[in-house]
């Protein structure tokens, strides 16, 4: 049986999983900015002139919810300082002169068979490892995963790899697929569940078979196939594809007794255990008419987009915006400097063919976006409060439970920048929460006085 | 290169990166395809003039909706083809007979009045060509009511012109009597006088099945639109008919197909909820039957969705829907939450 969601979109998916994996060269200097994950940012724990190797951590932040970050290269620190992050602004990092030796760390023993059988103890790797959610949430698993101890029943592994142009997720299965398996076999040992979940869309049955021809289940794993559509990969859409339940407005999916855990972070979770690997590279799917064909490049963590590209067989065309992710929830960045961080699946180079934006957009009331919403919401109805400002409504009208995939405003014939004011207005809406909090904390406090 | 690269601007443009192919243009001309069926039809019935008053209708809906957006100074948006579109769909709703300067006004009326005075595309809420039809029946009810002999018919009916099998349905004297020429099959096919869009059932259903196909509409409001007509008048039949002929003879005669398929779905004037698209059709189904059986007029399709297009706004406020995760239990709470809250405050 196939599995799926109700809503979403058929999307274009441009993807080309018969490419290789290629490596690309490490550039001579590489950039690691200290925030690679949401929650606390990372503090250098590395001077300028200090030698490090490869793998060595040269960021980490004692918080719960952070992960260390690690030098992708061996060589010498030339800089820390603030630099451009793909994500916008300029962060703290750590800039690193390659010596192209690759000396390796060895902080990180691969685990013993032993113990690989301890929870915590895998827990503790993933932390150290600095693996964070890879599919793009950036959010760090061993916090996720602990989190959810207790509550989680299910855990659900997302192989869905529903945005297009990304391969990295399938190249993973085809080419590492044991390894693979061990990987969510770990994870599920640290989340103390008797059962993973894999769903992979059936794009990818070249992957499923192989798959199951290993015999999964001998690791605790069930492979579920499941329909080829955007937003497939969203979490709520793959708790309710496998399982059938449907996570609460403004909940995680812990609060049914789902975790999702994305394909590549499995993978870095095996590379973390059994090879005392940090996360120190990852594939990413370089693509877009700017480049003019498709990579799939093994590229280290902290490699600037403006060499990537360069290593990519250069520009064909002149790029007008560079896409980190894949097309539909990617968001752009605006510096060839940034370097590429764990969390980016793909650097799309966009030229004006792929833009389809109007200058004076007018709603037509097609329905067309309410068809498609994962969500079950109305974002016709959402855009005009927005554009009237109207907070009460927007609430009313759920905005909040948005969680910007990007299908509305995909498959709205009229152009309309839906997504992109929903983002807007959720922000607005929080700004505005928090400045009524904080009023009524000084009210009270006012009144505590006397 | 890094001296190029120096000089590229890049833009921080919002998600998603792509969109769909199918744009507001392609969307019509998807509705404008669907309805070349129903204009063979309509050519091989009454002749080249059908032809001839689909084109007048269409390039004067283009042209005054060119002149009103240059005379406001408005962006011109004929490229979107909503125009034709509308200029079409009214010249279908006319008898062949009609003059050549009938679609001209009628189409004025339209676009000028009931599309770009309400600002245009997306924003009126009545659907312009019936609304463009409706002025023409009352300004001019004569002419919009002489039916043409068609090709089929010629030969077996004397004289110029003649009335509709819906007309012969709803006559008062000769009920139960159809002439043998208005058999259901016929209507089916199209071989009867009528408007030159609404004739053939056949040719209709072809294009909405089009449209559907290519998702431009949702089936929701043709199905309940036209099963709501089935079920009443399955029910509440008419003596000397058989009931399930009665129900066939409804469909087919009059513009309940045409305006379930390609009027009553008129994005604007529609709702956009998928509950309410339902409730709309069926709506559209209901009056549509009462107008004919209790109304003077037996065509009822024209001011049943113009009187449905006025609920619009009030259907996609009632039926919305719930979000992902919500149950009915959660629903249920809620309503008893506020309930208790409403209690406790008196
Ligand atoms: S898809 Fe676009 S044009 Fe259609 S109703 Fe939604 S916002 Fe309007
Ligand atoms: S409203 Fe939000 S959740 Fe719904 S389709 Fe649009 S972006 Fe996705």
């Amino acid at each position: 049986m196939i599995h799926t969601f109700k809503g979403g979109v058929h999307p274009n998916y441009m993807k080309a999983p018969q490419v290789p994996i290629s490596v690309v060269a490490p550039p001579a200097e590489v950039i690691i900015p200290m925030a690679q994950h949401i929650g606390a940012p990372c503090k250098p724990v590395v001077q300028v002139g200090d030698t490090v190797r490869m793998g060595q951590v040269v960021g980490d932040n004692p918080a719960p919810v952070s992960a260390p970050v690690h030098s992708s290269v061996s060589g010498k620190v030339v800089a820390v300082e603030p630099r451009p992050h793909p994500l916008g602004d300029t962060i703290m990092s750590v800039v690193i002169e390659n010596d192209f030796r690759d000396t390796p760390c060895d902080d990180l023993k691969p685990l013993t068979e032993e113990e690989m059988k301890d929870p915590d103890v895998i827990l503790k790797r993933m932390r150290d490892a600095g693996v964070v959610g890879m599919g793009g949430a950036m959010f760090p698993t061993h916090f996720k995963v602990r989190g959810g101890i207790g509550k989680v029943d299910k855990l659900i592994i997302n192989g869905a790899e529903c945005e297009p142009y990304l391969n990295g997720d399938h190249l993973t299965m085809l080419n590492f697929p044991e390894q693979l398996l061990k990987g969510i076999e770990l994870v599920r040992i640290a989340s103390h569940v008797e059962k993973a979940y894999y769903g992979i869309e059936v794009n990818k049955q070249d992957a499923i078979d192989l798959l199951n021809s290993l015999h999964p289940e001998q690791y605790g794993i069930e492979i579920v196939p499941e329909a080829v559509k955007y937003p497939q990969g969203g979490e709520k859409m793959q708790v309710f594809a496998v399982t059938g339940r449907r996570v609460k407005p403004g909940a995680l999916p812990s609060g049914v007794g789902c975790n999702v855990v994305s394909t590549r972070t499995c993978y870095a979770v095996y590379q973390a255990c059994y090879e005392g690997r940090p996360v120190i590279d990852r594939i990413v799917t370089v693509s877009g008419s700017a480049i003019g064909r498709s990579f799939n490049a093994l590229t280290r963590v902290g490699t600037p987009l403006g060499y990537l590209a360069e290593q990519c067989g250069g520009f064909v065309k002149t790029p007008r915006k560079i896409v980190l992710g894949g097309p539909m929830m990617g968001i752009c960045a605006t510096n060839f400097d940034a370097p590429t961080i764990k969390g980016i699946s793909g650097v799309l180079y966009f030229t004006e063919d792929e833009d389809k934006s109007v200058k004076d957009p007018h709603c037509i009331r097609c329905g067309k976006c309410i068809e498609v919403c994962p969500m079950n919401l109305e974002p016709i109805f959402m855009y005009m409060y927005y554009t009237k400002g109207d907070y009460e409504n927007l609430e009313k009208y759920h905005v909040m439970d948005c969680f910007e995939c990007g299908s509305c405003a995909y498959n709205c014939p009229a152009r309309m920048p839906l997504t992109h004011a929903f983002k807007t207005a959720k922000l607005m809406l929080q700004a505005k929460a928090a400045k009524e909090k904080a009023a009524a904390e000084a009210k009270a406090a006012k009144e505590a006085q006397k | 290169m890094s001296g190029q690269k120096e000089r590229i601007v890049l833009d921080a443009a919002f998600q998603p990166q792509v969109r769909t192919d199918r744009d507001t243009r392609r969307l019509m001309l998807d509705v404008i395809i669907a309805l070349i069926p129903t204009v063979i039809v309509a050519v091989l019935q009454f002749g080249v003039n059908a032809l001839f008053l689909c084109l007048i209708g269409a390039v004067s809906a283009v042209f005054w909706e060119a002149l009103y957006r240059f005379l406001f100074k408005k962006e011109s948006n004929i490229g979107d083809l909503s125009a034709v579109v509308t200029g079409l769909l009214l010249s279908l709703t006319l008898p062949a007979s009609a003059p050549w300067w009938i679609p001209v006004i009628g189409t004025m009326f339209a676009i000028v009045v009931v599309k770009q005075l309400y600002g245009g595309i997306g924003r009126n809420f009545l659907n312009p060509a019936l609304a463009g039809r409706a002025f023409l029946l009352a300004s001019y009810a004569t002419l919009m009511a002489t039916w043409n002999i068609p090709k089929a018919l010629s030969g077996t009916v004397d004289g110029v012109t003649m009335a509709t099998p819906l007309a012969s349905l709803y006559s008062t004297e000769a009920a139960g009597v159809m002439p043998a020429y208005f058999s259901v099959g016929r209507l089916f096919m199209g071989y009867i006088p009528g408007s030159m869009g609404e004739i053939s059932a056949l040719a209709i259903l072809i294009g909405a099945g089009y449209l559907i196909y290519r998702n431009v509409i949702s089936w929701r409001i043709p199905v309940s639109f036209i099963g709501a007509v089935a079920l009443i008048t399955l029910i509440f039949g008419k003596k000397g008919f058989g009931n399930g002929e009665w129900m066939l003879y409804n469909l087919f005669s009059g513009g309940v197909l045409f305006g379930a398929c390609f009027m009553a779905t008129d994005y604007a004037t529609s709702p956009v909820t998928l509950k309410g698209q339902l409730v709309f059709g069926a709506g559209c189904g209901l009056l549509t039957v009462l107008i004919r059986y209790f109304g003077g007029y037996p065509e009822g399709t024209t001011y049943a969705i113009l009187i449905m297009n006025l609920c619009t706004w009030a259907i996609d406020k009632g039926f919305r829907r719930h979000q992902f995760g919500v149950t009915k239990a959660d629903i249920v709470l809620q309503k008893a939450q506020e309930l208790a809250e409403k209690e406790a405050r008196r």
